[in-house]
């Protein structure tokens, strides 16, 4: 082990590999052999290459990088590969290295009057390519739909060492299998991102937001069907119980809904004020329109940390059950977890039909919320739920097939098993 | 009596006849030519053509062919442009036609659950008697099943705003060459097992897989649109007008251009009244929500489009005169036979602002190889049609357009694009495909195949080699 330690040493420069106090650079309870810190493509392709070549473990990170399986293996945080190296505002496209946080490159395009829609998965550690390795559809994708719409193109070191290129400024291409959008969501088992383009489009000419508090997380849920009934269809429907509500409305008492606004100014406008109109149907009892940019800011952020908090907690359970049967949702999820205003969480993100509620047993009640939430046409979220949903229908021959697809896929490209050890089908 | 020995042909005919019935299955030959072209001039024998009609008949005709060594070629209604769905050796074709059930709309939850033998239109005539639609609409949506358009992930005039097939499929089934029926994704954004294996799928050609259902995602019809129509002098001004109402902030949902050899064969097949000595024609349509803003747009875009100095501009105020502007665009390819009686299509795509570029480079390959070429365009995706016209009776001429087609490719690849927006490589652009991609992504690209189809029983040969 110490032997490629010093081999990655003479790549990297001593500086920028740490085999002590890796703590900061580390999230779970194994303990790799270094953390690295790579400054280019070339140096990620020649830390792949030498853990290829001595069947060491990698797993990658923006900032902080998972250990489960990591024992003795190389933590590669991208940190310092931080920089926006192209903006094409005629193309509508930019080229970005995969470690700058993902927060800092939306705030950087909007300055430019761009806009990169995909919201951070954690607002404080998460980078570009976290977003597109975790591709979490964040609630505004049923606008913008989800992350793997924004790659167009990127460079990836494969678990051989090689650097595979694909994709192009085009927001069109259909030359060859679709490895572009695929990449999206594999949490880097196929490789590491060390370059990505991504589509942009026009920075929202006008912006607004409607945050109200709410008896409880069902009234929100009623606005917000009252509201799609109407056909209007805003960025984003989100309600979340107080407690960590508080992060966009300070002093909520029952749920916060939290509406994103992006049209043109008079629907701005208009929509607005018919959204404020059912929350307060709906029993608000507090409401409020921000258009103030730095207001506005300040409250989308205040969601991104409300956002972080539900992502990296593990004790929670995420399912959908299509956007008109949020509130039949609800009411089961309460039957499963208890009184939901009560409970250290809950979150729906309305139009995408998604409720996550916290749990304290979130593998038993996974199941009878899948088989709520099957019986409202949904499931349970991510490979979790197939698995849930092929058990409900006593079809495990399904379930097999898929995880061995998933295998396939895998071995193909990482005949050794060195990457993100900690990933399990 | 001598007994004649059953041909390993009637075997296999008994075979397909016992699994989909004998009304679903074609052997004669003359009945077979229908299924061995496609809107491509290559063309292909199949060794019979079934037509399943659930996903247990795809499981027991794949499992037969998996058997016996047979290749299977999926087919749709045949309108792709790559020669995707052409025969190969020893295969049959498995036509989806008739599996063409919409199994359930989901107004309230914006899905529907479909069989691959639907037809665009006809999803798109079910869903607007609700006020709802699927928005990617390919130029063969009349003919087209959405079998074939996930199988090539088609685009349309709509994509720059509202994206391309891939993006309006959360789910899918479909059945493997070991037999094995898989449903990924669901309903929504958030159900794909771990790996995005629908968005794989889009866009495979039928290599991967045979596609069984799909879940796909249905909007509300956006509560008011405008059109306009620009005339220029050159492309390259209508060119211009596309970055400018880019650059306004504006996301249009249609920018579609015609040059002036389209505008003529459109103008003769319809008598619309085209200006004939026009450079360029470019549809700008946007949509949106009724509360004014559009108009505030259209303003944008006159003032826009006037920089460039048009020689007509019309904004359109009825029903009937928005059909008057999209007419020409629909009638735009066909109408190609009235100067010659074939053409080929590319879908070369470059970056939007490489535009005026690629338009040049259509000119000169006209030029340097003696060939009336007409384009089309998807100018906001800077995805090109160049219609190149000949007679394909004509050998030379033939060689010539082959020669046309492979300058066009390298000409979009130098300027930084793809040779196939929409279309897809299957046979036609194959040879091509390594100028596009480096060895380690074609070898990835043979990964995905592998782990899907390792006895290359899927559509072999298309795309690329295994």
């Amino acid at each position: 082990m110490s032997q490629i330690v010093e081999q990655l040493k003479s790549v990297l420069g001593a500086e920028n590999v740490v085999t002590k106090d890796m703590a900061k650079y580390l999230r779970g309870g194994e303990q790799p052999a270094a953390v690295v810190c790579p400054g280019t493509g070339e140096d990620v392709a020649a830390i792949v290459k030498a853990a290829a070549e001595a069947g060491v473990k990698v797993n990658v990170g923006g900032r902080v990088v998972e250990t489960a399986g990591l024992a003795g293996g190389i933590a590669v945080v991208t940190q310092r590969m931080n920089q926006i190296l192209e903006i094409d505002k005629d193309n509508l496209t930019c080229w970005v290295q995969p470690g700058m946080l993902h927060k800092d490159f939306c705030d950087s395009l909007l300055k430019e009057g761009l806009y990169f829609p995909p919201e951070p998965y954690a607002v404080g550690t998460s980078s570009v390519a976290g977003c597109f390795g975790v591709g979490d559809p964040d609630s505004k994708s049923f606008r913008y739909m989800p992350p793997r719409t924004y790659i167009i193109a990127y460079e990836m070191v494969l678990p051989t060492g090689e650097t595979m290129k694909i994709g192009t400024k085009c927001i069109k291409c259909v030359s060859g299998l679709d490895l572009i959008h695929f990449i999206s969501g594999t949490r880097a088992t196929l490789g590491i991102l060390t370059k990505i383009l991504t589509k942009l489009l026009p920075a929202p000419v006008c912006k607004s937001a409607v945050v109200a508090d709410l008896p409880n997380i069902s009234a929100a849920a009623k606005a917000f069907l009252a509201i799609q009934k109407r056909r209007l269809f805003v960025v984003r429907e989100n309600a979340i119980t107080a407690k960590l509500g508080q992060n966009i409305l300070s002093g909520a008492k029952g749920a916060v809904a939290f509406v994103d606004i992006e049209e043109f100014p008079k629907a701005n406008v208009e929509y607005a004020k018919i959204v404020e109109a059912e929350l307060k149907i709906a029993g608000a009892t507090t409401t409020k329109i921000i258009t103030d940019p730095k207001e506005y800011a300040a409250t989308e952020l205040g969601w991104l940390k409300a956002r972080e908090a539900v992502n990296l907690n593990a004790n929670k359970v995420r399912f959908t059950v299509g956007a008109s049967n949020v509130v039949k949702g609800l009411d089961a999820a309460q039957g499963v977890v208890g009184p939901l205003n009560e409970n250290e969480f809950t979150l729906i993100e309305a139009q995408l039909g998604k409720i996550t509620v916290a749990t304290a047993n979130p593998d038993a009640d996974a199941v009878k919320l899948n088989n709520a939430a099957m019986k409202l046409g949904g499931n349970v979220s991510g490979l979790l739920g197939s698995k849930l949903r092929c058990d409900e229908y006593s079809d495990t021959a399904m379930f097999d097939s898929i995880t061995q697809l998933l295998h396939n896929i895998r071995k193909e490209f990482d005949p050794k098993g060195i990457l993100a050890p900690g990933v399990k089908f | 009596m001598a007994v004649a020995q059953k041909t390993d042909q009637d075997t296999l005919v008994e075979a397909l006849i016992n699994i989909a019935g004998e009304q679903d299955v074609v052997t004669g030959r003359v009945a077979m030519y229908a299924y061995g072209y496609d809107a491509t001039l290559l063309f292909g024998v199949p060794r019979a053509v079934v037509f399943p009609e659930s996903t247990q008949e795809v499981v027991d005709i794949v499992n037969y062919c998996r058997a016996t060594g047979v290749n299977i070629v999926p087919r749709g209604a045949g309108t792709n442009e790559s020669g995707g769905t052409i025969p190969v050796d020893n295969c049959i074709i498995m036509n989806c036609c008739r599996m063409k059930k919409v199994l359930e709309v989901d107004l309230d939850n914006y899905v529907a659950i479909i069989e691959p033998g639907v037809v665009n239109y006809d999803i798109q005539e079910m869903l607007a008697k609700y006020g709802y639609y699927y928005p990617p609409d390919p130029a063969s949506y009349k003919a087209s099943t959405m079998g074939g358009n996930v199988g090539e992930c088609s685009g349309g005039p709509k994509c720059f705003k509202y994206g391309v097939t891939r993006d309006y499929i959360y789910g899918m089934e479909f059945v493997t060459s070991d037999g094995k029926v898989r449903w990924v994704g669901g309903r929504d954004f958030c159900s794909e097992p771990f790996y995005d294996l629908t968005r794989i799928m889009c866009g495979s050609e039928g290599t991967l897989g045979y596609m069984t259902k799909f879940a796909i995602r249905i909007e509300p019809i956006p509560a008011a649109k405008r059109t306009m129509l620009a005339f220029y002098n050159e492309p390259v001004d209508a060119a211009q007008s596309v970055a400018d109402i880019v650059a306004a902030g504006i996301v249009p949902t249609t920018l579609e251009m015609m040059d002036n050899l389209i505008i003529n064969t459109a103008e003769d097949a319809t008598g619309a009244g085209l200006p004939r000595d026009a450079g360029a024609m470019l549809i700008i349509e946007v949509d949106g929500p009724a509360y004014g803003d559009l108009d505030d747009q259209v303003k944008t875009i006159t003032e826009v489009v006037k920089k460039a100095k048009p020689k007509q501009f019309k904004i359109a105020t009825t029903a009937a005169e928005v059909d008057a502007c999209w007419l020409a665009r629909r009638v735009a390819i066909g109408s190609v036979a009235h100067r010659a009686p074939s053409y080929s299509m590319q879908d070369i795509t470059v970056p939007r602002s490489k535009f005026p570029q690629a338009v040049a480079g259509i000119v000169q390959t006209s030029k340097d190889y003696d060939l009336d070429i007409g384009i089309l365009a998807h100018a906001g995706d800077g995805n090109f049609h160049p219609l190149v016209l000949f007679d394909q009776r004509n050998k030379e001429q033939s060689e010539r357009v082959h020669k046309a087609e492979a300058a066009l490719v390298k000409m979009a690849l130098d300027l930084g694009g793809t040779m196939s927006g929409e279309h897809g490589v299957g046979l036609l652009k194959k040879p091509l495909l390594p100028n596009e991609y480096e060895p380690v992504t074609m070898g990835a690209f043979r990964n995905i195949k592998r782990a899907f189809d390792p006895i290359n029983r899927m559509n072999p040969t298309k795309i690329f080699d295994l």
